[in-house]
């Protein structure tokens, strides 16, 4: 079967959890961080995300911890979800190269024009 | 009351709006992250936080866009929302055809304009008129849009040509045309506005419609019904053709027999397009009872109306049962297939 392709909510909520597990808030924050202010999750969006993405298998629940009286669940990356993330990551770098190169952004001779 | 509740309670009351099997699953963490979002750790300003916030607007919108995409279920979902989507996103593909065969009409009356077809009547001329005619094309362009997965077109296309419509009635109104504005209101937020909404239901985890039947249906629909229409208002047998929400009722009414045919021999086995046909017949018999009015003047035109509701709700009666099969609590099968 075809493989839907990923969106941009997903390509960060993935990448958030790339170097470890995080909660929903915590998720939250390094999207922030990670798109540099440009993508702020609503909370409704995150949940979204998060239950398509763990009924594709690509994310998991890690544990639960107690703070100020509620749980805390963290998510991970499953072997599935990191594969995706290394897929979509190469997809974006490969277009992002040719796109620089059709706008005469790439290479030194680009550099030198600049300068 | 409202008043009395704190902020985990009202955002508790914002996530009442999710399917029961979502908040079962996700509620307990969707609360911990949105006050995650407001606590500060500071003892009294999160009493006060507690006490007098509220979820914002941009997080209520969050939560009922994702309970539209739930309840509109897609691959996945619980049966029962899952055959509520099918039903919804079947029930918008008919109204598009519906309007997508109009914009066919139209096409005609335009050809004739360009004297390519030699037989048909003259149209009127001027801007409003073709402007009539374009949006009508433009209605073909959103149903082969939505049939062919490419819904950002589709509800692009829908938007503007809404926008038309709207237009062209306020014109109507405006230039004293309209028989009974209010019943013109009406049925456009019937069959053009409530459609162009329940598009959100072709979300992302909407399976793909199986194009060829839907794509079939246009030329099908126009030769076996528009053309007939066209045929006998030409030649004289005007006052035999019931207007367009008469014809509506009657040919969903001849649809409803046909499968309730197909459910009594076993042939429809999942409800989901009995399902359909009830959306159908409710928004079809609304048009046809808002649409009354226009022949306030007419007691006889009247009698002829209600007599075509009465039929297409007993047509609609005979599928009914079938209908709540749909709603049976298992998930939707892999692989499913809508024309079962």
């Amino acid at each position: 079967m075809a493989m839907k392709s990923m969106t941009g909510q997903a390509f960060f909520v993935l990448t958030a959890l790339a170097d470890g597990p995080r909660h929903g808030y915590g998720i939250v924050r390094e999207v922030v961080d990670l798109s540099q202010g440009r993508v702020k999750l609503k909370i409704g969006s995150l949940y979204g995300v998060l239950d398509r993405l763990s009924a594709d298998g690509l994310i998991e629940p890690d544990r639960e911890e107690a703070h100020d009286g509620r749980l805390r669940r963290y998510y991970r990356l499953t072997a599935d979800g990191r594969r995706a993330l290394a897929e979509e990551a190469d997809l974006r770098a490969a277009t992002a190269h040719v796109v620089r190169a059709r706008l005469g952004l790439t290479g030194p001779e680009a550099a030198g024009a600049a300068g | 009351m409202s008043g009395d509740l704190d902020l985990e309670q009202r955002y508790r009351r914002v996530l009442r709006r999710l399917p029961r099997y979502y908040r079962d699953k996700w509620e307990e963490d969707m609360v911990a992250t949105f006050l995650d979002g407001w606590l500060t750790g500071d003892p009294d300003e999160d009493s006060v936080t507690m006490e007098y916030d509220r979820p914002t607007r941009e997080e209520i919108l969050s939560v009922i866009g994702l309970a539209a995409r739930l309840h509109l279920g897609g691959t996945g979902a619980p049966r029962r929302y899952f055959a509520w989507g099918q039903a919804v996103r079947n029930a918008v593909l008919g109204v598009m055809l519906a309007h997508a065969v109009w914009g066919l009409s139209q096409l005609a009356l335009f050809a004739r304009s360009r004297h390519v077809i030699g037989w048909l009547p003259p149209p009127p001329g001027g801007f409003w008129p073709m402007f009539g005619y374009a949006t009508g094309y433009a209605w073909i362009v959103v149903f082969v849009a939505l049939v062919l997965a490419d819904y950002r077109t589709a509800r692009v296309g829908a938007v503007l040509v809404l926008g038309a419509d709207v237009a062209i009635v306020l014109h109507q109104q405006v230039a004293g045309t309209l028989v009974s504005p209010a019943a013109t209101w009406a049925y456009t937020a019937v069959i053009d506005v409530a459609p162009v909404v329940a598009m959100a239901a072709f979300h992302r985890d909407a399976p793909p419609v199986r194009r060829w039947p839907w794509l079939l249906a246009l030329p099908a629909w126009y030769l076996l019904v528009a053309v007939p229409v066209l045929w006998a208002e030409l030649s004289g047998h005007a006052a035999w053709v019931p207007d367009v929400a008469g014809r509506c009722c009657l040919l969903l009414a001849v649809v409803c027999l046909f499968h309730a045919a197909r459910v009594w021999t076993g042939r429809a086995d999942t409800g989901v397009w009995s399902l359909t046909l009830m959306l159908l017949a409710a928004v079809t018999g609304l048009y046809r009872v808002i649409s009354l009015p226009i022949f306030a003047q007419d007691p006889h035109l009247i009698m002829v109306g209600l007599v075509e509701l009465l039929i297409l709700a007993l047509a609609t009666a005979l599928v009914a049962p079938d209908a709540v099969r749909s709603q049976t609590a298992a998930p939707a099968p892999l692989g499913y297939q809508e024309l079962r």
